[in-house]
Order: C-alpha cells, then sequence, then structure tokens
C-alpha cells in the first residue's frame, strides 16, 4: 500500500500527453438465456483496427452503478484484427453503460451506452442524438 | 488481486466519502436526502478542471471541495430552519434541482481535436486524468484510501474534542446546547459545508475512477443509500458509516446468486437488520460496550 502510494505521488508530479484516443463499437446477439449476450467488440484508432488490446468489460446501469453492474469479463480475440469477443450476463434488460477497460497498445476506459432487449443491443438515442463513443 | 475485487473495494472506498457526509449531519440531528447532490458537483467541477483546463487532481480535488461547501452553505442557509421530515424534504428537492441544473449544462470546449465537457443529459465523457498520468487501478485504489484514512483520522480527533461532544449535544437536545451558548445555527451550517465539501471529495475521486459521469448517476438513489449507510452501520462511531458501506455493498455483491431477484432480497435482509438492529450495527450502547472492555 505504502509502495502504491509513493507511486502515486510521483506519477502526480507529471502529466504525460494523451495519446491519440481508440473508438469502439458493439455487436450484441442476444443468446435465448435470460440477459446473456455474446457481444463483438470492434475496436478502432485513428480509422484503423486496433489488434492486440487487452479489454476488460464491464457495465451498469446509469441510475444505480455500484447497485446493478456485472463481473467484468476479459475480451478474447475475435476472427479479424481489431475485433473482441465477450459474453455479457446482464442483470436485467435496459440501458446499461458498457465499460471497455483497455491495457497493451492504448490505455484507456471507454463508455458505450446501448439498450438491451431481446433482439440484442442498440445504441442509446437521448434527445435525438447518439452519445459519443 | 483480480478486477473484480479492486472493483469491488474502490466502490466501497468512493461511496465511504458520501456514508460519512450524511453520518456527519446525522450525529447533528439531521438527516438530508440530498449528500448526492454535493458528490455530483464535485464530479462535475474536477472532471471540468482536468479534463477541460489540465489542471492536476489534487488541485481539481481542493476547488470541488471548496465548491461543494458553498453549495452545500446555500442550501443549508433556507433548509436548515427546518425540522425533521421537512428538512430531509426540502434537502431532497434541493438535490433534485440540482441534478437537472446538471442536465441543463451545456459546457463543451475543445481539447486535443475532441470535444469535451457536460453535455446535458449526454453526461460527461472522457475524464482521463487517471488514465493519462499513468495512474494503475491498484494504484488508485491506495490513493482513495490513503485519502479516506485522513478523513477518517479528523474524524476521529473531531469526535474526541470538545467540537465533538458540541456537535453530538445539537443532535440529542438542540434547545439544551443554544441554553449552554453554543450558536447552534452557526454550528449546523458550518456542519452542513463541511458535509458538503466531504460528499464533493468522494465525486472528485468517482468521476475520476469512472472516466464518465451523468446526471442519472446522483438521483435519488444515491442520496437514499448514503442515509442507509450511516443507519445500517450505526451512529454510535465514525466506522458505523464506512461498516455500513461495507454490508451494503457485500450484501449487494454476495446476492448474486440470486440474479434478477437479488435487489428484492437485499432490500430485504435490509429491512431485516434495522428491525433487529434499528439504530444500525455498531449503535451507541454497543460503541460504549466495546470501548468499557478494550480501555
Amino acid at each position: 500500500m505504502a509502495k502504491s502510494a509513493l507511486f502515486l505521488i510521483l506519477a502526480l508530479a507529471s502529466l504525460p500527453a494523451a495519446a491519440q484516443r481508440a473508438q469502439a463499437e458493439l455487436e450484441c446477439r442476444f443468446t435465448g438465456t435470460d440477459f446473456v449476450y455474446d457481444c463483438l467488440i470492434r475496436l478502432k484508432r485513428a480509422g484503423e483496427p486496433l489488434p492486440g488490446a487487452s479489454i476488460t468489460v464491464g457495465a451498469d446501469m446509469p441510475s444505480m452503478p455500484m447497485a446493478h453492474n456485472i463481473r467484468p469479463v476479459k475480451a478474447k480475440p475475435g476472427k479479424n484484427p481489431g475485433e473482441y469477443l465477450a459474453r455479457l450476463d446482464l442483470e436485467m434488460r435496459g440501458e446499461w453503460a458498457v465499460k471497455l477497460r483497455l491495457a497493451g497498445p492504448v490505455k484507456d476506459q471507454l463508455i458505450l451506452h446501448y439498450d438491451f432487449d431481446e433482439k440484442g443491443a442498440r445504441p442509446v438515442i437521448r434527445s435525438g442524438r447518439l452519445p459519443r463513443k | 488481486m483480480d478486477d473484480y475485487t479492486i472493483g469491488v473495494l474502490t466502490n466501497i472506498g468512493l461511496f465511504s466519502f458520501l456514508a460519512l457526509s450524511a453520518y456527519l449531519l446525522l450525529i447533528t440531528g439531521e438527516m438530508s436526502f440530498g449528500q448526492q447532490a454535493f458528490f455530483g458537483i464535485g464530479a462535475y467541477c474536477a472532471g471540468i478542471l482536468t479534463a477541460m483546463y489540465g489542471v492536476s487532481l489534487p488541485l481539481a480535488a481542493i476547488a470541488a471541495m471548496a465548491l461543494g461547501a458553498l453549495a452545500a452553505l446555500l442550501v443549508g442557509l433556507p433548509t436548515l430552519r427546518l425540522k425533521g421530515l421537512y428538512f430531509a424534504m426540502a434537502t431532497l428537492a434541493a438535490a433534485e434541482m440540482i441534478r437537472i441544473l446538471f442536465e441543463l449544462l451545456h459546457f463543451q470546449r475543445t481539447v486535443e481535436g475532441e470535444l469535451l465537457g457536460p453535455d446535458g443529459t449526454q453526461g460527461f465523457r472522457g475524464i482521463r486524468w487517471v488514465f493519462e498520468s499513468g495512474v494503475e487501478p491498484l494504484h488508485y485504489l491506495a490513493l482513495i484510501y490513503v485519502v479516506l484514512a485522513v478523513v477518517l483520522g479528523l474524524f476521529a480527533w473531531i469526535e474526541r474534542s470538545r467540537l465533538g461532544a458540541t456537535l453530538r449535544s445539537l443532535g440529542q437536545d438542540p434547545e439544551l446546547a443554544a441554553s449552554l451558548g453554543v450558536d447552534v445555527n452557526r454550528l449546523k451550517l458550518g456542519v452542513a459545508a463541511a458535509a458538503g465539501a466531504l460528499a464533493a471529495l468522494g465525486g472528485v475521486l468517482y468521476a475520476h475512477h469512472n472516466t464518465y459521469i451523468e446526471p442519472r448517476n446522483f438521483d435519488i438513489m444515491l442520496g437514499i443509500h448514503s442515509l442507509a449507510y450511516a443507519l445500517i452501520g450505526g451512529l454510535g462511531t465514525t466506522f458505523g458509516p464506512l461498516l455500513g458501506v461495507v454490508v451494503d455493498i457485500g450484501l449487494v455483491e454476495g446476492s448474486r446468486v440470486f440474479e434478477g431477484y437479488r435487489m428484492i432480497v437485499f432490500g430485504g435482509l435490509v429491512a431485516v437488520l434495522l428491525v433487529f438492529r434499528p439504530r444500525g450495527l455498531l449503535d451507541e450502547r454497543v460503541v460504549h460496550w466495546l470501548r468499557a472492555r478494550f480501555s
């Protein structure tokens, strides 16, 4: 704990320049089992697929993020570069904020808002606009 | 430590600030349903400063705490004249007003080619100070608990001081305290401001852990939980609210086996707990007994 605190104090002293941002899209299929979805994540940076990333996928409901959430799962590499697969076991249908914690070539956390139902998942539209990724 | 354990411990640490904020008001006899608003103010203020203006996290935290205290003072000025349920209702109304202000807040600027800042109901993305500073989740967890330890140290010092005794006297009998020369209104305003600053500090850490915030994060559910932490854990000691957070999040996590029914099970367990321990697990009687036994 003391080591971690020391590292943090050192980290606080400097701010590295921001790396180019990664972007992600989600395509989820309902498995037929209640609230379980197989999701394909397409990760890109500067419009190009971003392979070799380690992605931890979590999700929570925006109105009560600490009560309605799922255990984070590691995504596996998919068939094509920049594609990753993860199975999400949600608690209920509705809007979820899917959190992609990226490690490897890029360190970041992306939040994607999707509506999950028996047909799959769609990006949430609020006030007629899609939230930015 | 795996990601899940780090996530749960981080949540416990983050919501402890909110629990302590509600506890501070409870020991002076005030039940606030609105501490989540100051948590949100801290989150938005620090997020704006770090993500949009490149301010470092410690400076942003100080500014956010000052703003949280000021907002709590402004809410406290008219509402602290009210008593009991009326005060609770007024704080809830104030918190909802602040949440709606977050929904109306559109304040963005382009930073390194990316549009950042609060965008009403769309929320506020890209609060990446922690990631850009290379702080790992475990290190951030350490930071949260170091800050929490400092806050607990302050609480322990206050509880043993004359100020602590005065604060408890306000909760027990404000008229008697006033007759002994205590300026009840001024002291309650000071406590409200301190509780606002503390909640804002929790919000700062929450926003930078989550990297994304939106108005719904700070709705009434969070306010109810913040009160529940203190009431479940007990009002006898500062460690009561912390125990409340551990029990609350522990029950939520432990009831995952019930899948879709787990919030019903969770609610039932909390109700049973409060039936048998109406002043919480660490109430004044238990704390007195523990002190007599171990001192």
